[in-house]
């Protein structure tokens, strides 16, 4: 029941990603961060399996990090994109594939646009407007397509995403925990706060 | 005695040298010239070609510019066979990068994947250095057009005009007399051929001794390389009036 | 779990004309029933007339479109010419066979015309590297029953470029349209001797 979650608008990119860290059926922390930013202009979301998913993820974060230190410059979040997905690919016709999804958001500074990358653990990978992995996208994706513009403003964003939230509470039998809520754009990655104590109860 | 310390590149001399790396230097300057200038909307690359023989086949592709990618191409100096299997160590990283990135590699990360490799030739691995040293020319969205120079020590450095191989230095120093910062590409191909005309020791430019090669930018903002044909560079030659007049060639025969 | 082939959904038909050819995919990419992108193509070109179409799982048709790419320019940069389509073919055979027991999940088409006799060439494959050549069309993807059946309908010999055109559109679309897995919109690539035109089809969006 892990909540991923992208949306792309005029200048920004937002991911949310649940708080819950789950083992079978128990919830064993309630403030897990499933996100790792990848350098100034890149953060990538991941769920799946437990061991795989921190291990797949540091390991990208720390290849992107050494690419910037070498070359000094950054990966655009295509290029990201790209090698994320080439490692996965890889590892998944090896002897132990990564099962993980991820989103990868990120702002790229050359065409001044943010976008968003939808990649699941069989290294699909495809570049979408906004996204979700797991349930979420039999939840959200339908809200998305109704309330999405491409050119939507940073509030209407925020609003989408308020509705996104509250409908997994809503529809989700397992409570997530809330969610993770960190902003891609022109200035580098921040965390937002992201109030969601209010209780939702399904009609 | 500077032979004990001749027989292997991976031995300094008492002086702090190495000279199986300094030969090959040598080697180098020996070689046809060749040289590359950098414009605002291009770069240009021009190499000698020496005819050895008039029964040498002329119609075969370029022996001394290369390309190395879509955004890269570059020009050689020294031994062909040396440069061919650096071009294609070359290429094969470029589509390396193309694989796992999916853009064109950055013009200064082959270059120095290249160098790596030169300088890994100093150090240990064959008996020898590699006898070339390279002009790049090359275009990426981080820092537009740039030309490049490399060695067989490994070292490399980026340029606004320079050269390599025979009379490199009386032509780096008509470079550096007559090179213009806000020249374009079209000026500094006319450059390009007065510095070849006087530093080649054969009094007429021909098609058949020069090759050119030329990076720029399209009308549409793509940006193209272009190996130039022999009616081309005759052309150019024949515009700055440097090309063979037709009854030199009649009193020589 | 269904076979990888019919995961993510697709669909690629190509076909023969009057000294033309034509190749068509759709654009979905999917997730068994749910839909994630309809930007998805599924046609590369490898030089000024040979395409090559790749249907199946999605993860082999991005690895695959970028390992012939690779190949490709490595081809071109070593004979400074484009391939042709005929030697192309052969390249996605052999490279196909080589992972003869670990296969990639896909059906690749190969469209193009031979530079050198003009000749319109198109072909298919099976995941392990057979080559199917055909003289009319070719089909293939999680929509293929439904292309027999319409290409089977409309393709007549000789069409002209135009003709061709809507017979592989006509042809994809109400194929796509009866199928699941495949839809959203089309690429149709119209291959004439030195002039090659790229339409998008909108399709049906549901």
């Amino acid at each position: 029941m892990e909540v991923l979650l992208g949306i792309t608008g005029k200048d920004y990119c937002i991911i949310a990603a649940s708080k819950a860290a789950m083992r079978g059926a128990t919830i064993l922390k309630a403030s897990d961060d499933k996100t790792r930013s990848l350098n100034k202009n890149t953060l990538m979301a991941y769920s799946g399996e437990a061991g795989d998913t921190v291990n797949f993820a540091e390991y990208i974060q720390a290849n992107i990090q050494l690419y910037s230190m070498r070359n000094a410059s950054d990966l655009s979040p295509y290029e990201v994109s790209s090698f994320v997905r080439s490692e996965l690919a890889k590892a998944l016709r090896s002897r132990n594939p990564y099962n993980v999804n991820l989103l990868l958001g990120g702002f790229d500074s050359i065409k001044e646009k943010p976008e968003l990358y939808w990649i699941d653990y069989l290294a699909s990978s495809a570049k979408v407007p906004y996204a979700a992995h797991g349930y979420a996208q039999y939840y959200c994706l339908s809200l998305l397509d109704k309330h999405h513009h491409p050119d939507i403003d940073f509030e209407q964003g925020m609003k989408i995403l308020r509705m996104c939230t509250d409908e997994l509470k809503r529809r989700l039998p397992i409570d997530f925990k809330g969610v993770v809520v960190k902003v891609i754009d022109k200035d580098g990655v921040r965390e937002l706060e992201y109030i969601d104590d209010k209780q939702i109860l399904a009609p | 005695m500077a032979r004990r310390y001749d027989s292997r590149t991976t031995i300094f001399s008492p002086e702090g040298r190495l000279y199986q790396v300094e030969y090959a230097l040598e080697a180098i300057s020996h070689a046809g010239t060749a040289l590359g200038i950098l414009a605002t909307d291009g770069i240009v690359l021009a190499a000698e070609r020496k005819v050895t023989s008039k029964l040498l086949e002329q119609d075969t592709s370029a022996e001394k510019l290369y390309i190395l990618n879509d955004n890269m191409i570059c020009a050689v100096a020294g031994w062909t066979a040396d440069a061919n299997i650096l071009v294609n160590y070359a290429r094969t990283q470029a589509q390396r990068y193309l694989l796992t990135y999916n853009t064109d590699i950055p013009c200064e990360q082959l270059v120095r994947r290249l160098c790596d490799l030169k300088q890994g030739y100093t150090q240990h691995g064959g008996l020898r250095p590699f006898g070339v040293s390279f002009i790049y020319a090359g275009w990426d969205n981080q820092r537009q057009f740039q030309l490049y120079q490399s060695n067989p020590s490994g070292n490399y450095g980026g340029w606004k005009a320079t050269s390599v191989g025979a009379n490199n230095a009386s032509a780096q120093s008509l470079l550096k007399q007559d090179y213009n910062e806000e020249c374009n590409l079209k000026q500094a191909c006319e450059l390009a051929v007065k510095v070849l005309s006087k530093t080649m020791d054969s009094t007429k430019l021909s098609a058949e001794k020069i090759e050119f090669a030329t990076v720029g930018r399209t009308a549409k903002g793509t940006i193209y390389h272009h190996l130039w044909g022999a009616d081309e560079i005759e052309a150019l030659l024949k515009e700055h009036g440097l090309g063979k007049q037709p009854e030199a060639e009649d009193s020589r025969a | 779990m269904s076979s990888p082939f019919a995961i993510n959904g697709g669909a690629c038909v190509a076909m023969v004309g009057k000294d033309c050819v034509a190749i068509a995919c759709d654009l979905r990419l999917g997730l068994q029933a749910l839909t994630v992108s309809n930007d998805f193509p599924k046609i590369f070109p490898f030089g000024s007339s040979t395409y090559l179409g790749l249907t199946g799982l999605a993860t082999d048709v991005a690895t695959v479109s970028e390992l012939f790419r690779f190949k490709v320019n490595m081809y071109r940069l070593r004979e400074e010419r484009d391939i042709g389509p005929q030697t192309f073919a052969n390249l996605v055979s052999s490279s196909l066979y080589e992972r003869r027991f670990g296969p990639w999940f896909v059906s690749p088409v190969v469209a193009g015309i031979n530079e050198k006799t003009g000749k319109p060439f198109i072909c298919g494959f099976d995941s392990i590297g057979c080559i199917d050549f055909a003289k009319d069309f070719i089909v293939s993807g999680t929509a293929s029953d439904q292309l027999f059946g319409t290409c089977e309908g409309l393709w007549e010999p000789d069409l002209e470029p135009e003709d061709l055109f809507e017979t592989i559109s006509q042809a994809l679309l109400n194929a796509v349209d009866r199928d699941a897995l495949s839809g959203w919109g089309a690429h149709v690539y119209i291959i004439e001797k030195d002039k090659v035109t790229k339409r998008l089809l909108k399709g049906r969006q549901d």
